[in-house]
């Protein structure tokens, strides 16, 4: 193949994308659609349930305050500290239940395997930013919230090329 | 020339031809490295890569952690490889604690290593877009590499560092529907990357700027102890997949890409190569994955080695032969482990390919060695 021709290819297939649709997603506007509705364990087999690690999610009238997540995850990032909290439920004697610092978290999910009683779980929710360092520590208070998430956004192929459709 | 000064570390002259001039750290064409090139009007005399700005003792860090939780720091040296580099760790910690892996598992594991990739070829891809100022071929992989993430955010929960593979397994089952959304998207992704070839791998501008530019020859290829694309770009036809299959892979149908040239543009054009056989070996392991089944055994707490013992394995990465030696000694930690990685062995040629370059033709030749600066400091 000679230059000119060569040239000529390589524009034409570029020009070829001015009639394509563009493949961008316009972030705040759309959000991506995950499946389900996070990461899930299960103790009994010992394999996960496929989903986003986004924020985690603790049900307090599961949680024990057995420590084991904050043991998991002092090898990796010391990122959930055990405090105090009112004592409601009966099955935690102590009282502790994990708070976590989102500053430290890398959001590996090794806490959510090593729960033994289904406490702690993660959801689709990953806009977290704050304006101060406080700001990322998430009470145990906090974590019971159920995140709201809007995503909708999936990657659609068709013969015009790929869009977040 | 002033005694005092470390090499590099100003601009001196040292004779009356020749200047020291420095490339990086903070440059954005050498990524976190600095090559300290000596330059004789527009070519190069000699050249000195200087590696070790972003080391980070992820081989120390390991042996405070036990099998388990070092799996999240030790995917880091490439964070678009992950799982690649993840693997021989993963692997070794298996033969050494003696566990079986399923046969589901291992399907999903290749299938995600092979995504890996993918992901972590058209990231390096764009970079050497921008290199040779070709700022297309910087959106493009930017772009269609989002096809392949959705696939591992899918699978394993993370865009990147997704932590999936675990001694005796893989995390988490694949989500429901997942096969037909990864055909789908495979086969658009490599219909999109068969496009690159009239735009960037035939355009006559591209090879003139990176054909015949720093020529490794096959006896110098395999005499430094390159490896990987560049190995597989000057003649010698290793593939550890194909050499030493691990998990699947010698069940799986595919190729190895062997060109003889040993240029820059055949450096480049491996792991586009590559990438179509990637391709071929998700759709076929798709096709032959046991349909249901366990997909990862269940381990004690702390699982411990068996007294002192060692293991040494590796796997052919998005870069080359990744290795990781781990010696325990029947603790939950392990006493060392050591990762061998693609990277540096690939820059031991950087000084042989640049000699006699023009400084111009530095960059295509630089990147071409498919190299990640975080990996070669771990
Ligand atoms: S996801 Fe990982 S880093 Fe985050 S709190 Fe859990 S164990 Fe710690
Ligand atoms: S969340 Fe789970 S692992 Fe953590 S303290 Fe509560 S019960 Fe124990």
């Amino acid at each position: 193949m000679n230059t000119a021709t060569g040239i000529i290819k390589a524009l034409n297939s570029g020009i070829k994308h001015l009639a394509i649709k563009r493949f961008t997603l316009r972030y705040p506007e759309e959000k991506l659609k995950f499946v389900g509705d996070g990461y899930q364990f299960d103790p009994s087999t010992g394999v996960g349930i496929a989903g986003y690690k986004g924020r985690h999610m603790l049900f307090h009238d599961h949680c024990t305050g057995c420590q084991l997540c904050s043991i998991a995850c002092e090898g990796v990032a010391e990122a959930i500290a055990m405090v105090k909290v009112p004592e409601e439920y009966k099955h935690n004697k102590k009282a502790i239940m994990p708070q976590i610092d989102y500053g430290k978290c890398v959001f590996c999910g090794l806490c959510v395997d090593a729960c033994p009683f289904y406490a702690l779980y993660m959801t689709n929710d990953y806009e977290l930013s704050s304006f101060s360092k406080e700001g990322l520590i998430y009470t145990p208070a906090q974590l019971q919230v159920k995140p709201f998430v809007s995503q909708d956004s999936e990657i659609k192929i068709t013969d015009r090329g790929a869009t977040h459709g | 020339m002033t005694k005092e000064l470390l090499p590099g570390l100003a601009l001196q002259k040292v004779d009356e031809r020749i200047m020291t001039l420095n490339v990086g750290p903070q440059h954005p064409g050498s990524g976190h490295m600095r090559i300290i090139v000596q330059i004789d009007g527009d070519f190069i005399v000699a050249c000195d890569p200087d590696p070790g700005y972003v080391h980070r003792g992820e081989e120390k860090m390991a042996e405070y952690r036990n099998y388990i939780t070092n799996i999240p720091h030790l995917e880091r040296p490439v964070i678009h490889d992950s799982c690649n580099v993840l693997y021989p760790y993963v692997l070794g910690v298996e033969e050494l604690l003696g566990i079986e892996v399923p046969e589901r598992a291992k399907y999903i594991r290749v299938i995600a290593s092979e995504l890996n990739r993918c992901v972590y070829t058209m990231y390096w891809l764009a970079i050497y877009g921008i290199f040779l100022g070709h700022s297309t071929m910087f959106m493009w992989p930017a772009g269609d590499r989002e096809l392949l993430i959705d696939l591992l955010e899918k699978m394993t929960g993370a865009r990147v560092t997704h932590a999936h593979f675990v001694p005796g397994g893989v995390r988490n089952d694949l989500p429901p529907n997942f096969e037909d959304v990864c055909l789908r998207q495979v086969n658009y992704f490599e219909k999109r990357i068969k496009e690159y070839a009239a735009i960037f791998y035939d355009n006559p501008i591209l090879i003139a700027r990176t054909a015949n530019t720093g020529v490794l020859s096959r006896e110098d290829a395999i005499r430094l102890g390159t490896t990987g694309s560049v190995l597989r770009a000057s003649g010698v036809d290793y593939d550890l997949r194909k050499k030493e299959p691990y998990d699947v892979y010698e069940e799986l149908d595919f190729q190895t890409n062997v060109l003889k040239e040993g240029d820059s543009y055949a450096r480049s054009k491996i792991p586009w190569l590559d990438m179509m056989e990637s391709c071929r070996i998700i759709r076929h392991a798709l096709q032959k994955m046991p349909k249901s089944g366990s997909v990862r055994v269940k381990l004690k707490p702390n699982p411990k080695g068996k007294g002192l013992n060692s293991v040494y394995k590796r796997v052919e990465s998005g870069r080359g032969s990744l290795g990781c030696y781990i010696v325990s000694d029947g603790k939950p930690e392990p006493y060392r482990v050591k990762l061998s990685v693609p990277s540096f062995r690939n820059l031991i040629a950087l000084p042989y390919l640049l000699k006699g370059e023009k400084l111009g033709n530095m960059p295509s030749v630089y990147w071409s060695l498919n190299y990640w600066p975080v990996e070669a400091d771990r």
